[in-house]
């Protein structure tokens, strides 16, 4: 028979056994990404983040307070934390966290707080969240468990929010139509129930393996980790709007559209629904936004709010706070650096590929981190990249649109650099961005540079389908191969070639190109590639066509053209 | 009142045409290409010059030789009371440390000024129309030189390489420009800027590489030169190609809208260095 409340030693084993059953469901929610692509990577992120958690909590001393355990938690899953779906995940136990620490004995009550400020500390990290996610899940089991604060029983307690959380786990293809059209339901939502779950099993005593062999947890690199909440708004205004359109808005206008709000903000939301478009972007400069959409019509609901002000007074508290709590920051983490002569201005790119990194290398990077999205980087591992680098600027280039979270939260723990993290979704995009940088501009005018400049490098990445699935009405078989392009599939065929020259020209249309990149990958011969270069050169006969030696895994041909 | 001659080289892009038609003097330099010697202008033409280069000719630069210098100079100074010789920059050639060794001889000392301002091709031409202007005021030769030697700094030009092959085969590359990046095919920015030659910036596409130059210029404006396009004079220059310039041209005309702008072609002493395909846009200030 369970008890009504929980002890810091069984919130530990609850949590470990989370992670732990997370971890054996691993390969299954990495399937549930709505592209077929070999190297989803949902289940993978999600567990690399909670074992770098699961690590320290089991290294702790088994008489180790509340306070202790929450505090190994938050740490823990802050630095390991990659992948969209894992810094969301990580935020969870970090809002968690903040709560269960100031108590010994944890009830029914504490639960609902703390599940509360979970929900309300993971919305904050992605500002403007999408619903039907693992962040609707979240909600859903908060709300449910606030109706049910006053039931005594926890274990019945506990049984019916993890219901409720299926329930809504289960809707969410309804609200997200990527899902329904895959036939999947959320993976990051699914990766959340699989922590809950796990946790039940061992509230309720089951005999479990609790021990934490995965080497996924890097070593200690002593950060202050308070910092993290205090900067998380980088565009300052939350600008909406409605254009009333007055001529054709089709989904290439769109495409551009969205890449043109990408390069002045994030968190961004256009619907086109016959004759408006509804408009929504986090940026620094609404006066952008606004009249770029004047373009296509009259405007309609504008509504602008400053989300620096209304987070100052909360942010100023927390900084306060974190202050009096960590007399000893960042110092600790400086030794390392000394290797490489300083410099002013240095750089880090994520990149995967022999080829690749050499390219980057060649360009000027400084510190290339193994990864992708095949593998995406923990903020630790962006944390341990800036430390290498010792430059007073760091300019960082993800590459890739599920590291950019990881890099904006390593930023926001670094303190005596000036860290700037350029939004890159490819590496062709890092490429770009790194080759326009000027050394007799300051770094800001560089980062407008370089951002303007990624937005006109369109990519195309070609790989093969691990599951029948359809998306973006385009039925795909497993096998099949794809051109994936900056907004969705492109192109679905049997041949690598015929479906890599179909991506193009669906990438290109009838845009105006002067350079199309070849990248062809480790699973490519030369021969191929140069046969790829002819065919890509004779249907493009006023553009330069350079090929090169990528040697990234799974995807045979990366491909830019700007 | 003096009468003072106006002098420079075929780097400010002066032609023998123009040159008479301007009543100034404009030395040719020489270029050896196998075992003869050519004078720009005079005996090897533009195309000629890009047909030897892009068929993988050799080709030397040099200097004047001291003689045709002082022929020059005693030809003027036969009609004129001075002369002030304006040559290519002394950051990439030696001909203007000669022309001033020259110019301190007895027979030169006080009437022959050797400017060197360090100016190159559009910028350097602006000198020479500065200091024809400042002859027709009735400024003495010392006066002009002086006045164009305190603006010397007072203009920048951007290059955009097609590509970095001839900067590398002439052994012209410096540690910037070498750092550039090797691997992928680039287009460097260079800058030249006082006697500097360097790399400015890189591009990946000629269309970048001119967003680049333009945003350089229009930062040398607002920064150095009064944020006001009328205190200066906007140039391009090209190296072969005239269709592709008449469309930069275009560009920066809206980039720089109402500002008159130079076109011409590039020195052939720049172009052996930089290669064909080379399009540059250069700022000078308006002399006050």
């Amino acid at each position: 028979m369970a008890a009504n409340t929980i002890d810091a030693q069984l919130f530990a084993r609850m949590f470990l056994a989370g992670a732990k059953n997370l971890e054996a469901k691993k390969e299954y929610i990495n399937e549930l990404n709505v592209f077929p692509v070999p190297d989803g990577d949902t289940g993978t992120n999600m567990t690399l983040t909670i074992m770098s958690a699961a690590k320290e909590v089991s290294a702790l001393d088994e008489n180790a307070s509340m306070e202790e355990i929450a505090k190994a938690m938050s740490s823990g899953s802050l630095r390991g934390a990659r992948g969209n779906s894992g810094v969301i995940l990580s935020q969870i136990l970090r809002g968690l966290c903040k709560v269960i620490k100031t108590s010994d004995r944890i009830d029914v009550m504490t639960l609902v707080l703390a599940y509360e400020k979970a929900v309300e500390t993971a919305y904050k990290a992605v500002m403007k969240p999408k619903e039907g996610t693992i962040l609707t899940v979240a909600k859903g089991m908060a709300e449910k468990a606030k109706e049910l604060c006053e039931m005594e029983d926890m274990d019945a307690f506990i049984d019916e929010v993890i219901k409720y959380g299926d329930e809504v786990l289960a809707q969410t293809p309804e609200m997200l139509p990527v899902l329904k059209q895959a036939g999947v339901v959320d993976s990051g939502g699914q990766g959340l129930m699989e922590v809950m779950k796990g946790a039940q099993r061992a509230f309720r005593g089951e005999e479990l393996d609790l021990t934490i062999t995965e080497a996924a947890a890097k070593p200690r690199t002593n950060v202050d980790s308070s910092a993290a909440e205090t900067s998380d708004i980088k565009y300052g205004y939350c600008t909406e709007f409605i254009i009333l359109l007055h001529k054709l808005f089709n989904i290439k206008h769109e495409m551009d559209f969205k890449a043109f709000l990408e390069s002045i903000g994030d968190s961004i939301v256009v619907v086109a629904d016959d004759d408006i478009v509804k408009v929504h972007v986090h940026t620094n400069d609404p006066g952008l936004a606004i009249q770029r959409a004047l373009t296509f019509g009259e405007l309609s609901n504008l509504k602008i709010d400053n989300m620096r002000l209304e987070h100052k007074e909360k942010l100023f508290k927390e900084a306060e706070k974190a202050k009096t709590e960590n007399n000893a920051p960042a110092a600790a983490t400086k030794p390392v650096a000394e290797q490489m002569p300083h410099k002013e201005v240095g750089f880090i790119s994520v990149s995967i590929g022999e080829g690749l990194n050499e390219i980057l290398r060649d360009l000027g990077v400084d510190y290339i981190i193994e990864g992708g999205q095949t593998m995406n980087p923990s903020t630790d591992d962006i944390m341990t990249a800036i430390e290498h680098v010792n430059a007073d600027t760091i300019f960082i280039f993800p590459n890739n649109k599920n590291i950019i979270l990881a890099a904006n939260q390593a930023q926001s723990l670094v303190e005596d650099k000036k860290i700037i993290v350029v939004p890159t979704r490819t590496i062709p995009q890092g490429i770009t961005a790194i080759i326009n940088y000027v050394p007799d501009l300051s770094p800001e005018e560089n980062e407008e540079t370089m951002k303007e400049e990624i937005a006109n490098v369109k990519t195309g990445e070609v790989t093969y389908a691990v599951r029948d699935t359809v998306i973006d009405d385009k039925e795909i078989r497993e096998n099949d191969i794809m051109g994936i392009g900056d907004s969705g599939i492109l192109a679905v065929g049997q041949d690598i070639a015929d479906t890599t020259v179909e991506m193009t020209r669906e990438m290109i249309g009838s845009d105006a190109v002067e350079l199309i990149s070849i990248y062809y990958g480790a699973d490519v011969a030369r021969e191929d590639a140069e046969g790829l270069k002819e065919r890509i050169e004779a249907e493009y006969p006023r553009c330069d066509v350079e090929l090169q030696f990528g040697g990234q895994p799974i995807y045979y041909y990366v491909i830019s053209a700007e | 009142m003096s009468k003072v001659a106006i002098m420079t080289d075929s780097n400010s892009g002066i032609t023998q045409k123009e040159a008479k038609e301007l009543g100034i003097t404009v030395l040719p330099m020489p270029f050896n290409i196998g075992e003869q010697t050519y004078f720009e202008d005079i005996s090897l033409t533009q195309e000629e010059f890009y047909v030897k280069l892009q068929g993988g000719e050799e080709i030397f630069t040099s200097q004047p030789s001291p003689q045709s210098v002082m022929d020059a100079w005693d030809a003027l100074l036969g009609e004129y009371d001075e002369v002030v010789h304006i040559p290519m920059s002394s950051g990439l050639s030696s001909a203007c440390q000669t022309a001033r060794m020259l110019s301190m001889e007895d027979k030169y000392e006080g009437k022959v000024f050797v400017v060197d301002n360090q100016r190159i091709s559009v910028t350097q031409k602006q000198s020479v129309f500065d200091a024809m202007a400042l002859a027709q005021e009735g400024k003495s030769g010392q006066q002009i030189h002086d006045i164009l030697m305190e603006c010397k700094l007072h203009a920048s030009i951007y290059i955009m390489l097609d590509t970095l092959y001839y900067l590398k085969k002439g052994g012209r590359i410096t540690p910037a420009a070498a750092a550039l990046g090797q691997l992928l095919r680039l287009k460097p920015v260079l800058q030249i800027q006082g006697e500097k030659l360097d790399a400015f910036a890189k591009a990946r596409t000629s269309a970048q590489g001119k967003i680049t130059m333009i945003n350089a210029i229009r930062n040398d404006i607002t920064n150095r030169f009064g944020d006001d396009l009328a205190n200066v004079h906007l140039a391009i220059a090209y190296a072969g190609d005239r269709q592709a310039a008449e469309v930069w041209k275009k560009e920066v005309q809206e980039a720089f809208p109402g500002c008159e702008i130079i076109m011409d072609p590039l020195s052939l002493s720049v172009s052996c260095h930089i290669g064909p395909g080379a399009l540059a846009l250069a700022v000078s200030e308006v002399l006050k």
